[in-house]
């Protein structure tokens, strides 16, 4: 890890990077940022920005469920995000309920019960800013390598998966005809989805983890003229508000999170110009 | 293919036979949309199959594709490749703002590498070619959701063009399209029957359409009403019988100009096309 620290001074000798917890903040935002944006990609695809906030949202429980049980609210928070995440997508293949409904249902109950585990013991609230708003500068670099693993896993899934997740957005049923096995794929992805949104909460806090999702790849979908344009153009666009974003706020004060947001959608603005001007 | 040594048919497919379904059942979420539902789809040769809405017509081309769990048997004739049968469904809803292109569409299912990565040049050759048949190379590189619902039509034709198909399975293939698209692509349906010997099972309304191109015709309503020679089926009764009292909106429509054939009347002598083997 040291050999990082010391490359990173090298390669980029800026004052807001002295600071060891500030590399590690710039090298947790390097990683997640395209996570989410590829990750985000598909989410738009699957017109699916509900499901990743009920995800988000249910952190609130798990971290909630950890602090009360007395077990690391960080493990909680990614175990019970999985089974939200896992569990409305197994409700929604079996039942004739729409989407939207399946999701509010699970929103509402996890979200209801988080309230109330965190109303029995008082002392539970101080906890909760962190996970609300965002900490990225108290990663460590043991959740670092965690978070390089999850990217790897993700990487590889994106690599073998892609096409096949793309053309189930477009239509489910040409995607069957073409033997994709839509079934596994949406488990898998839902799985994979759940993790990068819990892990997310890390930078940019539960409530606002939808948006580090959606605004890049949004602003993406303006920009591109097909489909590896608008993969590229979410990542970078979500390299920049991710970086400025850290940047911005080591300087002028504001939580990490917010601004990175703040930034990303600004751009997205400046996208959707762009693409009304094209037409 | 044909007759192994003991002089049984292969896959238990009389000769002539692509497709043969026999008391297939299915039923989803409690209602039964088909029972019983016996058919023989002919090797080579276009067949429709009409029915009124509901009927599960699509029903029946997605247990041929053995894409929905269902009850009974189908067995169909294996081609050379991997892929048997096309599919070219019914116009698709999609997000029409994704910037997603003809190119990318038409290899998305078939290139090993992700899109976001690169296009195989193999796959773009292929998709390109396709388009060529279909008429349609002049969109390649527009989005999905700026093409008009003929050209549509025909991406999807050439996607299910592109696996190298022997069984083709068209679901309403001119519903979203205007007139002219219409007879551009039956045009084309026709033509690749001819030059392929494509098998072709078509869901379609116009009965029309259906009398003009199909040799071999199924009525549905969730079972089988009749099924045979389209001379045979298209008359009256059998149309009374599948559709209900408006009938008379089918056998009066005329839209094909010269070329229409009332359903009223006989049918030409069809000849017998030479096809290769």
């Amino acid at each position: 890890m040291d050999a990082l620290y010391e490359l990173i001074e090298t390669l980029l000798p800026f004052a807001w990077l002295q600071d060891d917890f500030m590399k590690r903040a710039l090298i947790t935002v390097i990683l997640i940022a395209p996570l989410c944006a590829a990750m985000g990609v598909m989410v738009v695809n699957f017109r699916m920005a509900f499901f990743s906030d009920a995800i988000s949202h249910s952190a609130f429980t798990g971290v909630a469920l950890g602090m009360l049980m007395g077990i690391s609210p960080d493990f909680t928070l990614i175990v019970f995000g999985v089974l939200v995440g896992v569990g409305i997508i197994s409700v929604r293949q079996k039942s004739t309920l729409s989407v939207d409904t399946v999701i509010g249902v699970f929103f509402s109950f996890t979200v209801a019960l988080g309230i109330v585990i965190i109303s029995m013991k008082r002392n539970l609230t101080t906890g909760l800013h962190a996970y609300l708003f965002g900490d990225v500068l108290t990663v460590s670099g043991f959740e670092i390598l965690g978070i390089l693993a999850l990217f790897l896993v993700c990487l590889a899934f994106f690599f073998f998966y892609f096409n096949d997740l793309f053309l189930l957005g477009i239509n489910e049923r040409l995607a069957k005809s073409q033997g994709v096995r839509v079934r596994l794929l949406e488990y898998v992805y839902a799985f994979l989805l759940a993790l990068v949104v819990t892990v997310s909460i890390r930078v940019v806090g539960l409530l606002l983890v939808t948006a580090m999702l959606v605004v890049p790849a949004a602003a993406g979908r303006n920009m591109a003229r097909s489909v590896k344009g608008m993969f590229w153009w979410s990542v970078g666009i979500s390299l920049v508000a991710g970086v400025a974003g850290l940047v911005t706020s080591y300087h002028y004060n504001p939580p990490a999170g917010a601004t990175i947001i703040l930034i990303a959608s600004a751009i997205f603005i400046i996208s959707q110009l762009y693409s009304i001007a094209r037409k | 293919m044909g007759l192994a040594a003991n002089g049984v048919p292969e896959n238990g497919l009389p000769e002539g036979v692509a497709i043969e379904v026999r008391d297939l059942h299915v039923s989803l979420g409690g209602n039964t949309i088909l029972s019983g539902v016996n058919a023989l789809i002919p090797e080579g040769s276009i067949s429709a199959l009409i029915g009124p809405n509901g009927a599960g017509k699509t029903t029946f081309l997605l247990a041929i594709m053995g894409i929905i769990p269902y009850q009974g048997k189908i067995v169909v004739r294996r081609g050379k490749g991997a892929h048997n049968i096309g599919y070219v469904p019914q116009s698709l809803d999609f997000d029409r703002g994704m910037p997603v292109t003809v190119m990318d569409f038409l290899c998305m299912s078939r290139q090993r590498g992700p899109l976001w990565m690169s296009r195989s040049r193999k796959q773009r050759k292929l998709a390109s070619e396709a388009l060529q048949r279909v008429k349609a190379d002049h969109v390649a590189d527009r989005r999905l959701g700026n093409i008009s619902g003929g050209e549509f039509q025909r991406v999807l034709l050439a996607m299910a063009l592109m696996e190298g198909p022997t069984i083709l399975l068209l679901d309403e293939p001119a519903s979203a399209v205007d007139r002219n698209g219409e007879h551009l692509f039956m045009n084309l349906i026709k033509s690749l029957n001819e030059e392929k010997g494509l098998t072709m099972l078509m869901v379609s309304h116009d009965i029309s359409m259906v009398t003009r191109l199909a040799e071999h015709v199924i009525c549905l309503n969730h079972h089988v009403l009749s099924e045979g020679n389209t001379a045979d089926v298209i008359n009256e009764q059998t149309l009374s019988a599948c559709f209900g009292e408006d009938k008379g909106l089918m056998l009066h429509d005329h839209h094909w100009g010269q070329d229409l054939t009332c359903a009223f009347d006989p049918l030409p002598e069809k000849k017998p096309s030479s096809k290769e083997e």
